[in-house]
């Protein structure tokens, strides 16, 4: 682990190994028949274990496991690293059962399992993950999907705004956004809720019904709709102990997936019931899984990590409309740039008489509401 | 000496104490209006743009106030235009001739009263492939916007700025909005009650 790669590597299938590795007949998957046992060469195996506990193999038992300095990250690694080794590598590497695809496999979790957070990482090394993420998804489901890495661009702040007179309650932002963010369908997990409040009791969110089932808009409500509102001074952000979650500079709030511990600090520290929790694995219909993914976005997610409105970042940072906005059939919801002048939400705020939810938390939500 | 010493000491107190209590967690700004306000400054575009979005989607430019802006073109997407290719005697000719093919029968206007409204409020029997505005002005068919806004001034205005309607791609530049026609049907503007298109029966579940 010489250079400065911030997860460790092991090359099960590059060319190197291959040609200088215990199997001498050239073959690059399955077995060439000359091996009794399924072990790796002393060589390999020192090398790898070197690479996993370094230091402290000099060292011998009690002493090797107790005498050592070291955080409990690194710990959790090198010990991963060892078990992996043991558990992982010998199976697969030189099997005479396992194909490539086995082998590439396990190469992929190998690298997905010990790469940093996706806010530290280089460009080369977030679009490393995403094709190792894409790769992985071919290999395990045959199925091709794109995936991007695309960063925040310059002089672009994203904002919202909401009007609650044109809102009719149709909920077709919901179904929408449960479309294009591949949301999980047993749970039937939403970001959007619609909440439809009397007229004349003013914003009780206590009295509304955000699960409502009749012809709407009913006589005598309005309708009100909620979702993460990308706080610029996120108080979720602040609560997580791992800095799964961030704001990026174009203002979105992001997760990633993969470093998220799932501990549910920023659910409950979030005053707007903005994140969601997935307390089994999202399940998708292949056939309905939208393909055009983003890592910070909509792409599959898994058991024990929280996800949330992201203004659909895959498609706000293409230029596109989130998928709420476009669905919307009565023009309730405004998104853009909120740095350009001319900008249509620029001329909401400017124009009309705009207001947030508790505004006096200081959050600053980028998710404004108005009335016509 | 001491006390001199004790007075130095509150002073660079109270100034670190002003300093740190001045810090918020969204950085050098206040709150998000200065910030906007501060970064917008120096705005010179970006490199998204809804160009390729609109590509295939034929639109003219139109400017109103002091906005510029694309809108769909319309004429094309009517079905039987231009108007004139039936409509070639006047109407008294056309109408209660048993040789006349029927056209617009279904079409019944519920747009304000008929007090206010009728057909001709907005159409002109001589002059059928344009439209015409109250004072009897002809409008064309792609500029219907400036028909609707007769009456309709506060959504006229609300649409020109962007807070009403929809876009017709994306939110970067070049803004491209859709018309009054391409939401609202003109002989019957108002949004029918209909049901949501989504349930949540997990929601209900949880919550027993």
């Amino acid at each position: 682990m010489s250079d400065n790669k911030k997860w460790f590597s092991l090359d099960l299938s590059s060319p190197k190994k291959q040609s200088t590795g215990s199997c001498g007949c050239g073959k690059t998957s399955g077995g060439c028949g000359s091996h009794t046992n399924d072990q790796i060469s002393d060589e390999d195996f020192d090398a790898a274990v070197d690479a996993a506990i370094g230091e402290e193999r000099k060292k011998d038992g009690f002493d090797q496991v107790f005498d050592v300095k070291m955080d409990r990250r690194t710990a959790f690694r090198q010990l991963t690293a060892s078990l992996m080794i043991g558990a992982g590598a010998v199976s697969t590497s030189c099997s005479v059962t396992t194909g490539e695809n086995t082998k590439e496999k396990a190469q992929i979790d190998w690298e997905e399992q010990f790469k940093g957070n996706y806010k530290l990482m280089t460009d080369e090394e977030r679009n490393a993950t995403v094709e190792r993420l894409v790769r992985s998804y071919q290999l395990r489901k045959k199925k091709n999907i794109n995936m991007s890495s695309q960063n925040a661009e310059k002089d672009v702040l994203f904002g919202y705004a909401f009007n609650i007179s044109k809102c009719q309650g149709y909920m077709d932002c919901v179904s929408a956004c449960v479309e294009e963010n591949n949301q999980d369908r047993n749970s039937q997990m939403q970001y959007i809720r619609i909440h439809e409040m009397k007229d004349g009791k003013g914003l009780k969110f206590d009295e509304a019904d955000d699960n409502y089932y009749h012809e709407v808009p009913a006589e005598g409500h309005f309708y009100m709709g909620t979702q993460c509102f990308h706080c610029d001074n996120p108080p979720c952000v602040d609560v997580c102990p791992v800095q799964a979650t961030w704001r990026e500079d174009d203002g979105l709030v992001v997760i990633d997936y993969d470093w998220c511990v799932g501990c549910r600090y920023c659910m409950a520290a979030c005053p707007y019931d903005g994140r969601r929790f997935n307390w089994s694995t999202p399940k998708v219909p292949e056939n309905e899984i939208n393909k055009n993914q983003h890592y910070l976005g909509n792409r599959m997610r898994k058991k024990g990590v929280m996800e949330k409105c992201t203004f659909c970042v895959q498609r706000s940072r293409a230029g596109k409309n989130p998928a709420c906005v476009d669905a919307c059939p009565t023009g309730a919801r405004i998104f853009g740039n909120l740095l350009d002048p001319k900008s249509t939400i620029r001329w909401v705020l400017e124009n009309k008489k705009v207001f947030r939810l508790k505004e006096d938390l200081g959050t600053e939500p980028k998710f404004w509401y108005f009335m016509d | 000496m001491n006390k001199h010493i004790l007075y130095i000491l509150t002073c660079v107190f109270f100034c670190l104490f002003t300093l740190c209590s001045c810090k918020h967690g969204e950085g050098e700004y206040h709150n998000i209006t200065d910030k906007i306000e501060a970064e917008s400054k120096n705005y010179h575009g970006t490199s998204i743009s809804s160009e390729s979005l609109l590509e295939g989607i034929h639109t003219i430019e139109i400017t109103e106030g002091k906005h510029t802006f694309l809108i769909p073109e319309r004429k094309s997407k009517i079905t039987s235009y231009a108007c004139t290719e039936c409509h070639s005697k006047p109407l008294s000719d056309m109408q209660n001739t048993e040789e006349a093919k029927k056209a617009h029968w279904d079409i019944k206007l519920t747009h304000a009263d008929l007090n206010t409204m009728n057909c001709i409020t907005c159409h002109n029997g001589a002059d059928m492939n344009n439209l015409q505005s109250l004072t009897g002005s002809s409008i064309d068919f792609n500029r219907s916007y400036k028909l609707c806004s007769q009456c309709h001034s506060r959504q006229f205005e609300d649409w020109k700025g962007g807070a009403h309607g929809k876009k017709v791609a994306g939110w970067a530049p070049p803004r491209a909005s859709m018309t009054c026609v391409n939401c609202h049907n003109p002989h019957k503007p108002g949004f029918e009650t209909r049901w949501p298109s989504s349930y949540n029966t997990q929601k209900i579940k949880e919550r027993e």
